[in-house]
């Protein structure tokens, strides 16, 4: 684990930019990311700067796959209710 | 229904009045507490030791906390997705950042902070390569060098104190600026000049970096 962490730790070095947009501009655009990803199109063609504070960002990046995955199953028309949620808790 | 409204819809309802509003209202909290709960349901690791009431209510508040956050930013809404995609992301994040406080409290970030600096070195030095040769062992020695010395002389100590949390103890974003009494927007600028100065420390030095990482995955 400590070997993962270290080479992500690597990469993200590696893929530094000058340049990086801050949480809140990511968080104002990743609705939008979402819908760009949905749509079949390639998010980080169309919005490169978000992708690469993505996968820069821990906190921004669970925020994105948990508003991604929602996204989908509301696509799908299994948007989990309260009481199914419910339920999942112990 | 909620779920059938337009963007255009939302937004008028959610700006009439009256029993149009309340409804509108009513049907957004219930996404929001939907949102919130479908980010602890894969969370709840994060929770241990609280009963399902007092988890609940925790997603309770959070999805009250979002409703006014969205509701204050109803003008800031662009029209580039669904109102619910982007008003979901206001309760993810409430949520987040609630599930990590139950997660970290009573940890002393402080003492993380202050005690481990000697770890982190310790960590930077392990060599994990295996099957290269003694010019790339040499490589991998060097850079790790580099960042050590990068970390200790270049980098401020709030770059440090965050890198030490974040990077090596993996103390979440949100706990970090409970911390440290700021924002995430901080917390990130310190680590991407923290960033900023080890490449080019490395770069100063001759070091490529993406040699180095094909010592790790051939893909690098």
């Amino acid at each position: 684990m400590k070997s993962d962490r270290f080479e992500r730790w690597l990469r993200n070095i590696h893929h530094t930019q000058d340049e990086e947009i801050s949480c809140s501009e990511c968080f104002d655009s990743v609705s939008h990311f979402v819908e760009v990803e949905l749509s079949g199109e390639d998010p980080a063609i169309k919005l490169p700067r978000v992708k690469q504070h993505l996968d820069q960002c821990p906190a921004c990046r669970e925020e994105y796959e948990t508003l991604r995955d929602l996204r989908n199953l509301e696509e799908e028309g299994r948007l989990p209710s309260k009481d199914d949620l419910q339920n999942l808790i112990p | 229904m909620s779920s059938t409204r337009t963007n255009q819809e939302w937004l008028h309802d959610l700006n009439a009045s009256g029993s149009v509003q309340e409804a509108a209202i009513a049907d957004l909290r219930d996404l929001l507490l939907r949102a919130a709960l479908y980010f602890f349901s894969r969370n709840l690791g994060d929770f241990q030791g609280l009963d399902r009431d007092e988890i609940m209510q925790r997603a309770e508040d959070c999805a009250q906390d979002a409703l006014i956050a969205v509701l204050n930013r109803l003008s800031d809404f662009r029209g580039d997705s669904k109102f619910t995609t982007w008003a979901y992301k206001f309760a993810i994040n409430m949520a987040m950042t609630a599930a990590r406080r139950e997660r970290w409290k009573g940890v002393s970030l402080d003492e993380l902070a202050s005690a481990d600096k000697s770890n982190l070195f310790e960590w930077l030095m392990e060599d994990k390569s295996q099957g290269v040769g003694p010019e790339q062992v040499a490589m991998q020695a060097e850079m790790r060098a580099t960042l050590r010395e990068v970390i200790e002389r270049e980098l401020t100590e709030k770059q440090r104190r965050v890198l030490i949390l974040m990077v090596f103890h993996e103390v979440p974003m949100d706990e970090v600026v409970r911390h440290l009494g700021t924002n995430r927007n901080a917390v990130y600028k310190l680590l991407h000049d923290a960033r900023r100065k080890l490449k080019s420390g490395l770069q100063a030095r001759g070091i490529e970096i993406g040699e180095t990482l094909t010592l790790f995955d051939p893909s690098g």
